[in-house]
């Protein structure tokens, strides 16, 4: 079964306010939910990216962002399909939401 | 915490790790240890789901939050303090929570400012759940926040706790959530009462204590009866006692049982005394009244007030009739509770079956105007629609 990378990406237009501890309780609930009911697809929960670079042959031109501007975090799922892929990483709390969105990339292996 | 329990294992542990810290770091540096405690939340809600829930979840947050907060004092003096100690295991709740509730209690600060602080601090709510609780603006919680934060960190250190003034807030907590019109917001806030009140208990073991911890028990117990499917107030007489809350009363039964040591009669004890006969009783009409008068009797002695003299005159009403009762209220009321709803309804209540039907239908005309909108008004309507 093809497997997909998912990488957060932060959003601009967030709100940067911190959820309560009854948030957060609910957040463990929901995110607790949400594992068992992929338990399956879930071929990796990934973690958070910290800093990185790109390294090239020479000098590129064009505006560079650096990497942990750009995502928050990845796992990789295994699905039938992108839309599938797509279905069980947008169920993630936490990950579609104002100021953060997920990218689906299909994994392709020789 | 055990999966599916419905103890709001977070909020709680929020106010026993923040009093913790507090203890070790000092009060100046409560901004950084709120942050270090909300990190440490942040990582549990990460980190739990791939690795699983830790053996003691608490101490694991306390040492990610210990951690943390090294971190963030590294130009302090403090550090070194915290540095030469391996994170010590989480206390038995009592340990810090209560000098933390006591520091939030302190003098020089309104009372609703206390009351904002300890709901923050010590019970782990956040602004916005704050303003939804007390019915205040963000805006307005920022602030008391912001000043009582201010105060307590000039406080420098948590000391012993106090008892009478943690007592206090107790009552305050469990005051604003048992006049709530919300329902939910009641009984949150009644549990929070509840569980602060059993705390002061196991740690003081002081006979008011109990009787606080048994008032708190005792109302809550019969919260359930109070609102209708429709989501009407129910009144006391109408209400359906089988679903008063058993395991709360017996809870409150045995409080107020070690209440009774000592000398000590104070108004926790009186009002308790009242809580008990009403949940008691198996119905409106075998009300021990004589109990509840004496029982306000002593309440208006050890802490006067009009609406205790109030209450007395309905109780009285009921166990000598109507006259009697208004025979207590000849007095006019304090100017403050002249224009209280409460005062009107039970002078309109009084009258009515005291035959008086001129004074009746004034005072409840007086009554519907004054209640505040919403399920209170439709209550007092329906209460003197007979009137």
């Amino acid at each position: 079964m093809p497997r997909y990378l998912c990488l957060q990406r932060s959003i601009p237009g967030g709100d940067d306010s911190q959820p309560s501890p009854s948030d957060m309780q609910a957040m463990y609930a929901k995110f607790n939910e949400w594992r068992a009911a992929h338990e399956a697809q879930l071929v990796d929960l990934g973690g958070r990216l910290g800093e990185g670079r790109l390294e090239t042959s020479g000098p590129i031109d064009g505006p560079f962002v650096e990497v942990k501007e750009l995502a928050g975090g990845y796992m990789i799922v295994e699905a039938e399909s992108l839309e599938q892929a797509a279905a069980v990483a947008r169920g993630c709390p936490g990950l579609v939401r104002p100021g953060s969105g997920v990218e689906v990339i299909e994994i392709r292996t020789p | 915490m055990s999966k599916g329990s419905n103890e709001p294992f977070f909020r709680r542990a929020y106010g026993r790790l923040v009093g913790q810290l507090a203890t070790r770091a000092g009060t100046h540096h409560l901004a950084a240890i709120e942050d270090a405690v909300q990190v440490s939340m942040m990582r549990a809600v990460e980190r739990w789901p791939r690795d699983g829930e830790p053996q003691n979840p608490e101490a694991w947050l306390y040492r990610v939050a210990h951690r943390e907060l090294q971190g963030s004092l590294r130009r302090s003096a403090r550090r070194q303090a915290l540095l030469t100690e391996h994170a010590p295991p989480p206390e038995p709740d009592g340990g810090a929570l209560l000098p933390l509730l006591s520091a939030c209690c302190a003098e020089g600060q309104p009372e609703r400012t206390r009351l904002v602080l300890a709901l923050k601090l010590v019970c782990g709510f956040d602004v916005r759940e704050i303003a939804q609780r007390l019915f205040m603006g963000e805006g307005a919680v920022r602030k008391r926040l912001e000043r009582g934060r201010r105060a307590l960190r000039a406080q420098g250190e948590l000391g012993s706790f106090d008892a009478p003034s943690i007592r206090l807030m107790v009552y305050a907590i469990f005051a604003e959530g048992h006049l709530s019109h919300e329902a939910a917001v009641r009984a949150e806030l009644c549990d929070e009462a509840i569980h602060l009140a059993r705390t002061l208990v196991r740690t003081d073991g002081a006979p008011t204590s109990e009787a606080l911890l048994a008032l708190v028990l005792l109302h809550t117990a019969r919260l359930p009866a109070r609102r209708s499917e429709t989501g009407a107030l129910v009144l006391l007489e109408d209400q359906d006692r089988a679903l008063y809350e058993r395991a709360k009363i017996a809870e409150g039964l045995e409080a107020l049982e070690r209440s009774a040591r000592g000398n000590a009669y104070t108004r926790y004890h009186a009002e308790a005394a009242v809580a008990a006969a009403h949940a008691l009783s198996p119905s409106f009409e075998a009300t021990p009244w004589q109990d509840v008068v004496n029982a306000y009797a002593h309440l208006e002695r050890v802490s006067p007030s009009p609406l205790h003299r109030l209450n007395r005159a309905l109780a009285l009403a009921e166990l000598g009739g109507a006259e009697a009762g208004l025979e207590l209220l000849r007095d006019p009321p304090p100017s403050w509770l002249e224009g209280s709803y409460l005062w009107s309804l039970v002078l309109a209540d009084l009258n009515r079956r005291a035959g008086h039907r001129q004074k009746a239908a004034y005072h409840r005309a007086q009554a519907v105007a004054l209640a505040p909108e919403g399920p209170i008004r439709d209550a007092v309507r329906s209460r003197l629609s007979a009137v």
